[in-house]
This record gives C-alpha cells, sequence and structure tokens, in this order.
C-alpha cells in the first residue's frame, strides 16, 4: 500500500499539516456536539420559568389573602399553558438532537422517556382515588403541587446517575426537597416555595449549565485534550 | 528546520489521515459506544455529497474501521453507520500520534511562525 497516493486521492495534491489536522478535528467534534448534545440548560430555563411564573401567579390568587382573587382561574389556565410550552420545547429539543440515532443511547433515552410517560399518568389516577377516599380539598391542592415535582427530582436524579451529570442529580435532590418544603408549608404559600425554591433551582442550574459549557469551549480541544 | 512546511508522516494512519476521512471518524468517534447514525445525518453533519460520503465510507469500512448496518423503517430502506471497536482504537491512536507530534513540534513551530511573521 501506498500512504501518500492513498492520502493524495482523497485530499487534492497537498497532505494536511498538522495544524491543519488539529482544526479539523476541533472544529468538528464542536459542530458534532452542537448538533447531537442535548441542552440541559435550554430545558433548565424552559420549566424555571414555567414553574416560577406559573406558582408565582397560583401563589397571588390562592388563599384568604390572596394578591388577585379572581384571577384564580386565569392563573390556573397560565400554568397550563406554560407547562405544555415547556414541555413541547422539550420534546422538539430532544427529537432534533437525536433523529437519525440508533443504538444504547436511544433505547436508554426511549425508556426514560416512558418512565416519565407512565408515571405521570398514574398521578391523576392516584389523586383522584385519594379524593374519592374522602381527603380534604387542601390536601388535594397539596398533593397536586408536590407529587408531580417529587416525581419530576427523582427523574432528574435518575438521568443525573445514568448519564453521570452531577448538575441534573443536585437540581433533582433539591426539587424533591423543595417540594417536602411546599408540603411543610401548607397552602398557599407552598405555590411561593415550588416558584421560587423550584424554578429558581431551575434557572441557577441553567446559568450553572451554561458557565460550565463557556468553561469547556475555553479549554483544550479534544487534540490537546488528555 | 522549515516547520510551516511541515506534514504529518507516516506514523499517522494513512485510512484516517485525509480531510474527508478524518472529518467522518471525529463525528462517528463523538458517538456513544454502541450507538450508530443513520445516513442522511451523517450527511448533514458533515456537508458532503451523498456519493462523496459513499466513497469514504468504503475506505472506512474496507479498512474494517466502520461498521454499516442497512435496514428498513417501514418499507423505506436505512442506512446506519457506526464506528467499529478496531476503528475506536485506530481513532484514538492517531488522535495520541497527532498529540505527540504536535508537541514535538510545539516550541520550534512557535519559532516558525515568528520567522514567517518577521
Amino acid at each position: 500500500m501506498n500512504p501518500i497516493s492513498d492520502i493524495d486521492s482523497s485530499t487534492g495534491p497537498e497532505p494536511l499539516t498538522l495544524e491543519q489536522t488539529r482544526q479539523i478535528i476541533d472544529s468538528q467534534r464542536a459542530r458534532v456536539d452542537a448538533a447531537l448534545v442535548v441542552d440541559e440548560s435550554r430545558l433548565y430555563t424552559a420549566w424555571g420559568g414555567a414553574w416560577l411564573v406559573g406558582f408565582l401567579g397560583l401563589w397571588a390568587t390562592s388563599g384568604p389573602d390572596a394578591l388577585f382573587p379572581s384571577a384564580r382561574a386565569a392563573a390556573f389556565g397560565l400554568f397550563f399553558l406554560l407547562l405544555v410550552a415547556a414541555m413541547a420545547f422539550t420534546a422538539v429539543h430532544i427529537a432534533r438532537a437525536t433523529r437519525g440515532l440508533r443504538g444504547v443511547s436511544a433505547t436508554t433515552g426511549r425508556m426514560y422517556g416512558w418512565s416519565w410517560c407512565v408515571s405521570f399518568s398514574a398521578l391523576p389516577v392516584l389523586i383522584f382515588s385519594v379524593e374519592r377516599g374522602g381527603a380534604p380539598r387542601a390536601a388535594i391542592d397539596l398533593l397536586w403541587t408536590t407529587l408531580p415535582a417529587l416525581l419530576v427530582g427523582v427523574h432528574y436524579m435518575m438521568a443525573g446517575a445514568m448519564w453521570q451529570d452531577r448538575t441534573g442529580f443536585v437540581l433533582g435532590g433539591w426539587i424533591v426537597l423543595s417540594a417536602c418544603l411546599a408540603a411543610l408549608t401548607g397552602p398557599p404559600a407552598a405555590y411561593l416555595v415550588m416558584s421560587l425554591a423550584g424554578g429558581g433551582a431551575f434557572l441557577v442550574a441553567a446559568g450553572w449549565s451554561v458557565t460550565r459549557q463557556r468553561a469547556q469551549q475555553r479549554g483544550s480541544g479534544c487534540v490537546s485534550a488528555p | 528546520m522549515r516547520l510551516g512546511a511541515v506534514t504529518a508522516p507516516f506514523e499517522l494512519d494513512p485510512v484516517i489521515h485525509a480531510a474527508a476521512r478524518l472529518r467522518v471518524t471525529t463525528t462517528l468517534a463523538a458517538l456513544a459506544t454502541g450507538d450508530r447514525i443513520a445516513f442522511p445525518r451523517l450527511q448533514a453533519l458533515l456537508e458532503m455529497t451523498a456519493g462523496n460520503l459513499s466513497t469514504h465510507l468504503r475506505k472506512l469500512e474496507d479498512a474494517g474501521y466502520i461498521e454499516i448496518t442497512k435496514t428498513h423503517q417501514g418499507r423505506i430502506p436505512a442506512t446506519y453507520v457506526a464506528l467499529s471497536a478496531r476503528g475506536r482504537i485506530a481513532y484514538q491512536d492517531y488522535l495520541a500520534a497527532l498529540r505527540s507530534l504536535l508537541a514535538a513540534s510545539m516550541p520550534a513551530s512557535s519559532v516558525g511562525s515568528e520567522a514567517s511573521g518577521a
């Protein structure tokens, strides 16, 4: 085999210099990472915004000392719309990043997705059953506020464990704690706890992820990395 | 020694050391072990024509560096590409060789750049 003719047949007359080689690898790697990697910071921002604004709206319109008691239905509607928007954004972002990929990661991701779907489908069944058993309205409201947050927190911890993502793992643990804190606080302040401690934590995690991504981009490329 | 004109010597695997195949293997190496990518998505990430990409994939397949899986999605045929275990090792070896060559050329290349800038 003649290596020179093999190189020349596909790269033109000039062989690659070492520096050109390094640049090709680093730029292609950056391009692939930007296209294939799910950007958690965007997902955290979407969910953080939805929780922060949505729960704040519920808090401002609930209880005897509500700031805007007449707008309670509107606050529920707004929260629902925000959650649907965050869900749609998440689905589109993940679908775009992972399209055309098959194999172990895709299977893991699909099973993880089904875990969200199945557990959240179970929620209304459980809570309506508790309500039918005679639980008071305030307790049901508390379950609707904290149980979804518990599932979210547990899923983030699971994802952190599976994909070695410490930010996601810590965020998940914090959301579980926030749900406990909200339950202990009771309505209507529980909404405020979920807005600030829950939604706020998503936004802090988003900021942290962006900082970390920038630090990694500033660091050495994959050629000079150890 | 004219370092501006230094080209990679033969320690660098000639199957990988070509701009197009280097970009292909870099893309495939970014996937986790056990993952494969559809031909059209790979083509989009590389911005190569289908014919050109096929040519380079054939060379990589002949060297045993990639595995091509042909399957069907419904009635539409689909082609998936993955780095083989051998290809992943070859790519890692290639990166290691490149790093040592870059490290060896570094002090002198800074001299070379000063000379060319003067």
